[in-house]
């Protein structure tokens, strides 16, 4: 075992300790299940440091380990749940679940109502750290449930029904969340990504 | 011939093709938009950069495809 890598592993990791709790926190609800995720994806980290590849960045990887992490998690819940007969803790349907927030957008046709640039993709390093900084803050103004919701899909790739049947929502009104997740997105980072 | 879809609908396709697969007529109706529509190929070049980086971002099994290919 290498622990002069570990060592270095569990640094930088360390770094991004507050990102991955507010990740874990999204999902789970509950701030001491969200601190254990956390503490258990650093230390499988620390534990694999050998397996960590540079070709993927450290973020993306701890991202994964937290994935499965929290995968477990929610899956003991959902058992527990059943064992109770209990309802997903979150079940009201009551959000503003309409898509009427963009119309602003669009003109009274439908159309859009001023022009937009074309995207190319960053293509540098430093262009795309500058992108996923601006992603990462867009991300955090996400309504809390949009963002439960749309990351379940993004990053836990959960499917739509097991999503609903998680967040004890309606399909029709997942779609409209990971709709408006989309389209707030697109327009932050239409307004923050400076590009030159 | 109109569009028979609006930009608004655009968008909405553009979000849906993340969980399922766009029917035949759903996928022509927005080609064709896009390409008639220069506000919407903008902001579809928006979405498909957004979607990339986000692939990218969180480590998705998405963003493997996208870097194997």
């Amino acid at each position: 075992m290498d622990t002069r890598l570990q060592k270095t592993v569990a640094e930088e990791a360390a770094e991004y300790r507050p990102l991955l709790y507010r990740m874990a926190l999204t999902q789970l609800k509950n701030a001491a299940a969200a601190e254990d995720a956390t503490q258990e994806a650093l230390l499988a980290a620390i534990e694999k440091a050998e397996s960590f590849e540079r070709r993927s960045s450290l973020r993306t990887w701890l991202f994964s380990i937290l994935r499965f992490k929290i995968l477990d998690v929610m899956r003991e819940q959902s058992r527990a749940r059943k064992r109770n007969s209990e309802l997903p803790a979150d079940g009201s349907d009551t959000e503003d679940c309409d898509i009427s927030t963009f119309d602003a957008l669009f003109d009274e046709s439908g159309c859009w109502a001023d022009t937009k640039d074309v995207w190319t993709n960053p293509h540098t390093v430093a262009e795309r750290d500058a992108f996923f900084k601006v992603l990462e803050a867009c991300m955090t103004r996400l309504p809390e449930r949009t963002s439960r919701a749309f990351l379940m899909r993004e990053w836990l790739e959960l499917e739509p029904t097991e999503i609903c049947q998680e967040l004890g929502i309606s399909t029709g009104n997942l779609r409209i969340l990971l709709y408006r997740a989309r389209m707030q997105l697109r327009l932050c980072l239409d307004v923050h990504w400076e590009r030159d | 011939m109109t569009n028979p879809i609006t930009c608004k609908d655009s968008t909405w396709l553009v979000s849906e093709s993340r969980e399922r697969t766009l029917s035949k007529e759903e996928l022509e109706n927005l080609e064709r938009h896009i390409a008639e529509c220069s506000f919407c190929k903008g902001a579809s070049s928006q979405f498909d950069v957004l979607f990339k980086q986000l692939d990218s971002y969180l480590g998705n099994s998405r963003a493997e495809k996208d870097n194997s290919g």
